[in-house]
């Protein structure tokens, strides 16, 4: 029984975070923030995803 | 536990950056402008406190009377992640300037191990739900209080004349370490 509750307590985070990540990106973004990045010279890491795009 | 020594001990004498070393990646990467310092620091309180508060709530009011208490990781994880989805849906919706200032700090504070460290320590320190409300801001106001005393110390340090081996993350690294020694003299404040 207690094993059946781990299981469902985990679903029901994981699927809470699948749909609030679907819910999230259908969310229009505000006007004026189309173009929101981060500020990638105020920022030191060399490896992330954001600053490999902003280089290409 | 008395609220005001637990405050300021995890804001100064147990500061989460220079004392646990815990939060480190973005106490080095975005604290070369003071603007982006002040944007997510002010994200990290928000989200360490609603996650806290939730985090403490599922364990004590779902994981213990289920006998579910191993699980405590990986739930705070899913429900740090949903929280900061959430948030940033809310914000969205609500306040198009608040998005503007902290909305792109969002997806990075969901990897920030502050935020798990927060809703773990509540839970092993045993503390109240007041005491989890207390420590779940004083600890992200540590993090934003070094954050931004850093920052300003590496602009000023961007027009320095630093010796060319030393400059960028070296120099960084010594600023801190002098920064955790200046802290540590906190430890005898209460």
């Amino acid at each position: 029984m207690q094993v059946l509750f781990a299981i469902l307590i985990a679903g029901a985070l994981l699927g809470l975070n699948v749909w609030l990540y679907i819910a999230n990106k259908k969310t229009p973004v505000p006007e004026g923030c189309e173009s929101l990045k981060p500020d990638c010279s105020g920022c030191g890491i060399t490896d992330c995803a954001i600053r490999r795009k902003e280089e290409e | 536990m008395n609220l005001l020594t637990l405050f300021l001990s995890a804001l100064l004498i147990n500061n989460v950056i220079l004392s646990k070393f815990i939060g480190m990646c973005p106490f080095l990467g975005v604290s070369t402008k003071l603007s982006s310092a002040v944007g997510m620091g002010l994200a990290v309180i928000f989200v360490v406190f609603g996650a806290s508060v939730l985090s403490w709530a599922l364990y004590y009011y779902a994981l213990v009377p289920l006998g579910l208490e191993y699980m405590k990781l990986i739930c705070f994880i899913l429900l740090i992640a949903a929280f900061v989805q959430f948030v940033e849906m809310f914000i969205k919706k609500t306040s198009p300037s608040l998005y503007k200032s902290l909305g792109i700090y969002l997806p990075l504070i969901t990897t920030n191990c502050a935020v798990l460290y927060v809703a773990l320590d509540n839970i092993t320190q045993g503390y109240t739900l007041v005491e989890t409300m207390v420590n779940s801001i004083a600890v992200p106001a540590g993090f934003m209080l070094v954050l931004l005393i850093f920052a300003t110390i590496r602009e000023r340090l961007a027009t320095a004349d630093v010796p060319e081996a030393w400059k960028g993350n070296p120099i960084a690294f010594v600023v801190a370490a002098i920064m955790a020694i200046a802290f540590s003299a906190f430890a005898g404040l209460v």
